[in-house]
């Protein structure tokens, strides 16, 4: 049986989707419907779905950040979920799904548009059962990975940043970007790591990364930016995720799969 | 439009008014021309004596030639029906003009004159020949300036017409640019309506109603400048209520106008901007909802209306972006400028204990 979640924040949306998708899809099983973005990503790692339908706008987190963390922590032999987007009129959001070839629908949701992709779902899902396309499986979701990269907001331009102003007790440390190891999002702060010392400042991640050089310092997770000198090799954990080893330091980042092809041979 | 704008344009001066302005100007040329006969043809009488017969003299021509001119052919495009019997005017007024200013300031002076029957002599032929010149001169000269004048008010009043027209322009701008329909909340809304019509019909159909007042409160505000807080209201409601279906149990709201405020005036698309930023920037992002209240007071000869929302407040850097409370905001405040100066505010503050209060301040007009 093939299992879906539902996210969408408006309810009687949400009903109608599970409706028309129950009419043309009988042994489509919809598991939960969850009402919000974070509330989305508990659901889809407590539930395992097939096929997740994603609204973009959303409280609390947006479909697209919705389905990079749940890439993120996404652990197991079961193959990540489909993924469909679903939003009205957005000239932005559906010009890159059209570029990014990733399923999407519009609302109001037409039963004949929405039967194709059913259609697709179907061949996909079928496809998965037989065990001998299982690594391709896992290989499709490298691919789509990839795509919601490049759905996710671009940085824009500005000034760039070359001290790090740090409070720490009541002094001000002036920390040379050149010297940061990594920039880590805790909760509102950011930790900023030099191979001696840490320092927590109250800029968010998404403010800073605009002002720090997009060849030397890259995303490699959602909440961390790593400065690219000091990495001195990537390896594989247990688990098969790629992680970091990093010049003058013992912990060992995790790179999210979205970013896994940076690390990869040349 | 027509209306408005006439009061922009100056009242044209009196014929009165225009005939004492010009007065110096015969003074002038009266003076000149006493100075001429009185140095040059070396008249015997006194000097001042002369110059005050010269001036009386040119005063009454003046007044006879302009007062007619003003009185029946006052317009700028003459033809020869014009000029001909404007000439004769000039001709008839010079002997005339000479007789009563010479009797004038006999009379000021204290001397005796002639009688009618000796006027005519030589001399005085010569003297009326003059004044002639003198009248046609001056003639000449007033006409130049009127002229000069009349193309000077018609540049302003042609400024002053632009301007004028500009500002309406800007106003229209303004007012289209802020009821600019969202077209993601339209086709969610007629999301939600398609689901409605399967799921439950009565509610579908009440949700269209609600969507029929919401666009014609929007699209039409392009062709009036004014509503009444009542009919504002009303839109209010009716986009709160799509909001409301479509948001759930995540919205609450309320909505308060004093029954005396109904028929108060106000531009159109003033508050549903700020109605809608509750929603968009402050509610719909929030996971659990909130609650927004719409009321209006007065207070002194002023309205007050305030939006107040529980949603997620004002982030730092957020009232500057494009994406924030920003061009709506910008542009209200933009607006109540151009239409009130100073007796209009909007205010954007943080509401306790969460959330964003918008406060704006109108004159009180009331209609019957």
């Amino acid at each position: 049986m093939t299992r879906a979640l539902i996210a969408e924040d408006e309810p009687i949306l949400a009903a109608t989707l599970a409706k028309t998708l129950q009419g043309l899809w009988p042994e489509l099983e919809i598991v939960a419907t969850a009402p919000n973005g974070l509330v989305a990503v508990e659901l889809g790692l407590a539930l395992r779905p097939d096929i997740l339908f994603l609204d973009i706008r959303m409280p609390g987190q947006t479909g697209l950040e919705a389905a990079e963390e749940l890439a993120e922590r996404w652990e197991g032999p079961q193959a990540f979920p489909h993924i469909v987007f679903v939003t009205a009129f957005d000239d932005y959001a559906v010009e890159a799904f059209e570029r990014a070839a990733v399923d999407y629908v519009l609302k109001p949701v037409s039963s004949g548009r929405l039967g194709k992709t059913v259609e697709r779902l179907r061949g996909l899902v079928d496809a998965q059962r037989m065990p001998a396309v299982d690594v391709a499986g896992a290989e499709s979701l490298g691919q789509l990975l990839g795509q919601l990269q490049a759905l996710l907001p671009a940085a824009v331009a500005t000034e760039r940043l070359s001290v790090v102003r740090a409070a720490v007790g009541n002094v001000v440390r002036m920390i040379p970007v050149a010297d940061v190891v990594y920039f880590q999002a805790v909760d509102k702060y950011v930790n900023v790591v030099t191979a001696e010392s840490e320092a927590l400042i109250r800029v968010p991640l998404k403010d800073l990364l605009p002002q720090l050089d997009p060849a030397q310092f890259r995303q490699v997770s959602r909440n961390m930016v790593v400065n690219m000198v000091c990495v001195t090799s990537a390896g594989r954990d247990d688990l098969g995720k790629v992680t970091l080893n990093l010049r003058g330091r013992t912990d060992k980042p995790r790179v999210s799969p979205v970013y896994a092809h940076l690390f990869r041979q040349m | 439009m027509s209306s408005s704008l006439s009061s922009y344009i100056p009242v044209p001066r009196s014929r009165l008014r225009r005939l004492v302005d010009d007065l110096p100007l015969a003074i002038v040329v009266g003076l000149l021309l006493g100075l001429v006969i009185s140095l040059i043809l070396g008249r015997r009488a006194g000097f001042f004596e002369n110059l005050l017969v010269s001036v009386m003299i040119g005063i009454v021509a003046y007044t006879l030639v302009t007062g007619v001119r003003l009185l029946f052919w006052d317009h700028a495009n003459w033809g020869w029906r014009q000029w001909a019997p404007f000439v004769l005017v000039v001709i008839g007024a010079a002997p005339v003009a000479h007789f009563v200013g010479l009797h004038l300031s006999g009379w000021m002076l204290g001397v005796p004159l002639p009688p009618l029957s000796s006027y005519p002599s030589d001399e005085r032929f010569r003297l009326i020949a003059f004044t002639l010149i003198g009248t046609t001169l001056a003639v000449i000269l007033g006409m130049y300036r009127d002229s000069l004048r009349r193309t000077r008010d018609e540049h302003a009043a042609a400024r002053l017409r632009a301007e004028v027209v500009e500002r309406q322009a800007l106003q229209a701008q303004l007012r289209l640019m802020q009821a600019q329909i969202e077209p993601h909340m339209l086709f969610n809304t007629l999301a939600n309506l398609q689901g409605l019509i399967a799921l439950d019909p009565d509610r579908a159909s009440e949700m269209l109603d609600q969507l029929i007042q919401y666009l014609r409160a929007t699209l039409s505000v392009s062709r009036s400048e004014t509503t009444t807080l009542e009919q504002e209201f009303a839109a209010m409601q009716a986009y709160l209520g799509l909001m409301g279906v479509r948001m759930g149990e995540r919205l609450a709201y309320r909505l308060e106008l004093p029954p005396d405020l109904r028929t108060a005036r106000l531009p159109t698309m003033l508050l549903q901007p700020l109605v809608e930023n509750a929603i968009v920037h402050g509610l719909e992002p929030k996971v659990e909802g909130g609650e927004v209240l719409v009321r209006a007071s007065a207070v002194g000869d002023s309205i007050e209306i305030e939006v107040r929302d529980t949603g997620l407040g004002i982030r730092p850097g957020q009232v500057s972006s494009r994406r924030g409370g920003g061009v709506g905001v910008s542009t209200t405040r933009e607006r109540l400028e151009v239409l009130y100066g100073a007796r209009a505010a909007i205010t954007l503050l943080p509401a306790e204990p969460q959330g964003t209060l918008a406060r704006l301040t109108l004159p009180l007009e009331i209609t019957a």
